[in-house]
């Protein structure tokens, strides 16, 4: 075989090779957008339709309109998510700068109660942080999603963060105090930019990370759509509407866009943080 | 007060506030369940005025084929779907190198969109899938003639358990291919490029140089795929809901029904316990390899 065909093979190969994997990853998106655009009630006719006669948006406009209001969820969310990242980000970068740029006593004390609660499995504190967020007068609210999930966020993040500290040369640091600078100076001036990418690709992460969770959202939310995040308001459509599938599928379809959007413009940051990091 | 002192205040103030939250959040919590688990906790959260019964939960549960069944399920399922995703994932994640650079974005972008979706709504998007009248899947398995009738994949149970790794793995896959890339990428480019040329052998190859070198990636990443498929809820609550009966519930998924709508809370704690037990063993387990390679010890 020469060059030429040799080429050529590999790129035949390559494109069926894209084609089987984006068919897997894709499919079931593609399946609930032929959905969503299908007039209501179509959706179960028999032989299966993989594609509808009328196409038509009557289903978004039902999602998007007074009786569902499903943008609502996705505000909700957004709230919940921003929320929880400004405290992560913030308890993240402190505890990460003593982590990895002091010395002290309980350091690995420290660092290691970071790892294990990395690990710890939400089924085993869901009910006593419910029975918390009762006797606190916070069910219902944002803050029952907030303060959990900024907590839940830590340990990915405050690992992302001090690996990058830990990149920040002593000399570095060294220079700028005897250039007259003081600590805080040079922890704003030095030091905070070089993490910078690490503290942002902690902050995507944690900002997916409460965006998608389900168990503790589901459970202090009580069925009360005012505060409902995405995955409670459409696991909820799709219990109660499952025989109007087009509107969960038309729902499904505006609530995930967003995120897929947004996911694909930091794509390079989610995939540094992915591996980086290891993530639920 | 010498200079060492001083830096440790500043330390343990630096670290004081996500001490707290990992305190307030995780910790009490664990304790909280652990003590839940040892009264008689049926419709009341109450525990100091519950009667303590020990270790009579643990008896109970140990004692019933629903806890071994659940936990066989569990265990059973983190291995199928730990070792569909790491194979997967592997096969994602080479052939992001090995497609022509042109097309690798696009590949990578298609690879990240499963990651994307909320677990729970992925659920609900192979329940879809999945559904026996009108899903995709069982109606073209009768058109290629494999099936006279859609199976009924949410009804039947072994048909349910390969459901929920079906649509685990769509997820899992895509996460431990991110993973393994990471790994990949440490492999020179010319011992890649020399695996790829020679096509015949390019088998061999993977086994005798490409896995050697990302053992200790592949390592890890089976270890949190592991903890994550054990505990897993969502995939579980949103596409069978535990069903046909309690067939596929999870120590997770058993867990939160027992506490929420049965309102067992003694029971259920038990449950979560063991859940916790299972998933620091494995913990345990992957922190006492991996722990040489924290980046800034000492």
């Amino acid at each position: 075989m020469n060059r030429k065909q040799r080429e050529i093979r590999h790129k035949i190969l390559s494109i069926i090779i894209v084609a089987v994997i984006g068919t897997w990853c894709l499919a079931p998106l593609a399946w609930i957008f032929v959905t969503s655009i299908k007039p209501l009630g179509t959706e179960y006719r028999i032989p299966v339709e993989y594609w509808p006669d009328q196409p038509t948006l009557e289903n978004y406009r039902t999602v998007l309109g007074e009786r569902f209001r499903i943008q609502r969820s996705i505000l909700n969310s957004v709230i919940v998510s921003s929320g929880s990242v400004i405290g992560t980000l913030t308890l993240a970068t402190l505890s990460a700068y003593a982590i990895a740029r002091l010395k002290f006593k309980y350091r690995f004390h420290t660092l290691y109660m970071m790892q294990i609660a990395g690990m710890i499995p939400p089924i085993v504190v869901i009910a006593p942080t419910f029975v918390m967020m009762r006797s606190l007068g916070l069910l219902r609210t944002y803050w029952a999603m907030i303060l959990p999930n900024m907590v839940y966020a830590l340990p990915l993040s405050s690992f992302l963060i001090a690996s990058y500290f830990a990149n920040v040369p002593f000399e570095l640091e060294d220079a700028a105090k005897i250039d007259g600078a003081g600590t805080f100076r040079t922890i704003f001036r030095i030091v905070l930019p070089i993490a910078a990418p690490g503290i942002f690709s902690a902050g995507v992460l944690a900002f997916l990370g409460s965006w998608g969770e389900f168990m503790l959202a589901n459970t202090v939310s009580i069925g009360s759509a005012a505060v409902e995040t995405v995955p409670v308001a459409i696991q909820s459509l799709s219990r109660a509407f499952n025989l109007q599938w087009a509107w969960v599928a038309a729902g499904t379809m505006v609530t995930i866009t967003p995120i897929l959007i947004a996911v694909l413009i930091f794509q390079r940051v989610v995939v540094t943080g992915l591996s980086a990091g290891g993530v639920k | 007060m010498t200079s060492n002192k001083i830096e440790t205040r500043i330390a343990l103030a630096l670290a004081l506030p996500a001490v707290s939250g990992l305190l307030i959040f995780n910790y009490y919590p664990i304790v909280q369940s652990f003590i839940y688990s040892f009264f008689d906790l049926d419709f009341t959260t109450d525990w100091l005025n519950a009667p303590f019964i020990g270790l009579q939960n643990y008896a109970a549960v140990m004692a019933s084929d629903q806890f071994w069944y659940t936990f066989l399920f569990t265990t059973g399922f983190t291995i199928v779907a730990v070792t569909l995703d790491i194979s997967l994932g592997m096969a994602f994640a080479l052939a992001t190198f090995y497609v022509p650079k042109s097309m690798r974005g696009i590949l990578r972008a298609f690879i990240i969109v499963p990651w994307a979706i909320p677990k729970v709504i992925q659920a609900s998007m192979w329940r879809w899938m999945l559904n026996s009248d009108v899903g995709p899947i069982g109606d073209l398995l009768v058109r290629i003639g494999l099936v006279d009738e859609p199976p009924l994949f949410l009804a039947e149970r072994v048909l349910a358990m390969g459901s929920i790794v079906a649509a685990y793995t769509w997820k899992g896959a895509s996460i431990a291919a991110f993973f393994l890339m990471g790994g990949l990428a440490l492999i020179p480019g010319e011992v890649r490029e020399s695996a790829i040329v020679d096509g015949a052998s390019s088998i061999r190859r993977f086994f005798s140089i490409t896995l050697p070198i990302v053992m200790p990636t592949v390592f890890v990443a089976l270890l949190y795929r592991s903890q994550d498929a054990l505990r897993v809820f969502d995939v579980v609550y949103g596409l069978t809901g535990g069903g046909p009966g309690t067939s596929t519930d999870t120590l997770s998924s058993f867990a939160y029904n027992a506490y929420f709508r049965f309102a067992q809370f003694g029971r259920a704690s038990t449950y979560a316990v063991v859940t916790f037990i299972l998933i620091g063993a494995v913990g345990t387990f992957y922190i006492s390899r991996v722990r040489r390679n924290f980046s800034f010890k000492e």
